[in-house]
């Protein structure tokens, strides 16, 4: 078994890399893959938040690195699946804490256990980029369908070009359909055609994921969410099979509360 | 040891450095340890480097700069076959071809042909290239990318970012702007700036070519 490094950066902060990192690692272990998230934004972690896991927290990615503890000491293992582990960032510390070789060094340990690593990047293009990037096999590329995004997303691009790391495949966060044939958005082909490289997923915009980051539990543990099932989808498409985009329908107010109406 | 590796030789575009195969550490090295050797008779020279198929990039030059620097050899050109050589080159400021540094028979009708610059790419947000000759893109020039050229820019994609052309005096405004399509943030020849249309919904599709004409940029359809 050797892991798949794979990175989610972005460039704009805001646009969903932790709650992509933190779904996408819960759903590659619920299709029954070991799985182990790195939380790369030292000093503003938030990924342990977003999984649940903040309490659990002893040793961090810096401790390890510094070797102040064991690697398995900081990895925290998340009860609700099977195979799923954390390393999460030092709080009281900053991005030059870590380099890229550490790391390189640091992935290269746990390669052998693992079938993904997934590293959260920090936003920005400075060291902590660069610390999260370092290691990656694959990126992923996160935007919102927004024109400051896209365009710092097309800068990452060219960045992550000249690492030699590849285009890099994309997830488009947050669209929403409604705005989009209004025409008040831009729509995913939108954006493909800026950016140019390979769409691994569309997300749509869905007030589950607040409740979901806020009670600690990715969406995709639970299930009717749009949003949980596109994540699913492209953990699906890491994992090599060829699933289709989902149709994502605009859903008035209205018409959703009818429906649940009906449904009551 | 073969000293083969690294040859330094005088021509009559002053000296040219070779570097041959072989690992690229170990090359640097070597090359360190030659400019050692004979450091007074390389003191306050200027080298070019040429490096055959060898695709070098950017902080590899740089790391060649800074030892010639250390050195007191400055680095003016860097000759490859490698379009990625040339690119990081350009990018950096350096000449990409050991002709005459100061081209004797130009005139501004003709620039000289053989000082393009061809970039296999796409320019992404954020990214630069300079060159002094001509410049020809084959990919796009996306929002937020400069692309800044002596002479002419032709563009074999959608043009989105903005482009500086005749930079260089002796053509200045003689020099044009092409793509497939034309959307630009901004375009310059010369002293002169457009911008592009607000409501761009009225755009043509299809290639054009912008020039000066009459003393402002015009954007026309690209005939040929």
């Amino acid at each position: 078994m050797s892991a798949t490094v794979i990175t989610i950066t972005s460039g704009k902060g805001g646009v969903g890399k932790t709650t992509t990192t933190a779904n996408l690692s819960a759903a590659l272990a619920a299709q029954g893959k070991k799985v182990v998230a790195i939380d790369a934004d030292i000093g503003l972690r938030n990924l342990d938040v977003v999984m649940g896991l903040e309490n659990r927290i002893v040793y961090d990615l810096v401790d390890v690195v510094e070797g102040t503890c064991r690697l398995r000491q900081a990895m925290i293992k998340d009860k609700r699946l099977q195979d799923l582990y954390l390393i999460p960032a030092a709080q009281s510390r900053d991005k030059t804490s870590v380099t890229p070789g550490d790391m390189i060094e640091l992935t290269n340990q746990m390669r052998d256990e693992f079938d993904y690593i997934l590293i959260d990047s920090p936003a920005g293009i400075e060291q902590g980029f660069k610390n999260a990037v370092a290691p990656a096999d694959r990126v992923l590329v996160v935007t919102t369908p927004e024109v400051s995004a896209v365009r710092d997303a097309d800068r990452i691009i060219g960045l992550i070009e000249a690492e030699e790391k590849g285009p890099g495949d994309l997830v488009v966060n947050r669209l929403r359909m409604d705005m989009v044939r209004r025409g008040d958005m831009l729509d995913t082909s939108d954006v493909i055609d800026i950016l140019a490289i390979n769409l691994i997923g569309v997300v749509p915009d869905d007030e589950n994921i607040i409740v979901s980051t806020n009670q600690g539990r990715p969406v995709v543990m639970s299930n009717g969410s749009t949003a949980g099932q596109a994540f699913r989808n492209i953990a699906s498409r890491l994992n090599g099979q060829n699933v289709p985009f989902i149709e994502l329908k605009e859903e008035s107010s209205f018409i959703k509360k009818i429906s649940n109406f009906f449904r009551a | 040891m073969s000293n083969q590796r690294i040859s330094i030789k005088g021509t009559s575009s002053g000296l040219i450095i070779n570097i041959g195969s072989g690992v690229w550490q170990g090359l640097i090295e070597e090359l360190d340890d030659k400019l050692a050797d004979k450091a007074s008779f390389f003191k306050g020279g200027r080298v070019a480097l040429r490096v055959g198929p060898r695709q070098l990039t950017r902080p590899q030059i740089e790391s060649v700069g800074q030892i010639l620097k250390r050195h007191n050899v400055t680095l003016w050109a860097v000759e490859g076959e490698a379009p990625g050589t040339q690119e990081a080159a350009a990018q950096l400021g350096l000449e990409t071809q050991l002709a005459p540094a100061k081209p004797q028979n130009l005139t501004p009708d003709a620039p000289q042909t053989g000082n393009a610059l061809l970039i296999r790419r796409t320019l992404r947000s954020g990214q630069v290239v300079h060159h002094p000759g001509h410049i020809v893109i084959v990919g796009d020039v996306n929002p937020g990318a400069e692309v800044k050229a002596g002479g002419s820019v032709v563009v074999w994609g959608r043009l989105r970012g903005s482009v500086f052309a005749g930079a260089d005096a002796g053509i200045g405004e003689k020099a044009v702007i092409c793509a497939l399509q034309l959307s630009p943030m901004q375009l310059r020849i010369a002293d002169k700036i457009a911008r592009s249309p607000a409501d761009d919904d009225s755009q043509e599709p299809g290639a054009e070519m912008a020039s000066i004409q009459n003393g402002q940029i015009v954007a026309e359809p690209w005939n040929g």
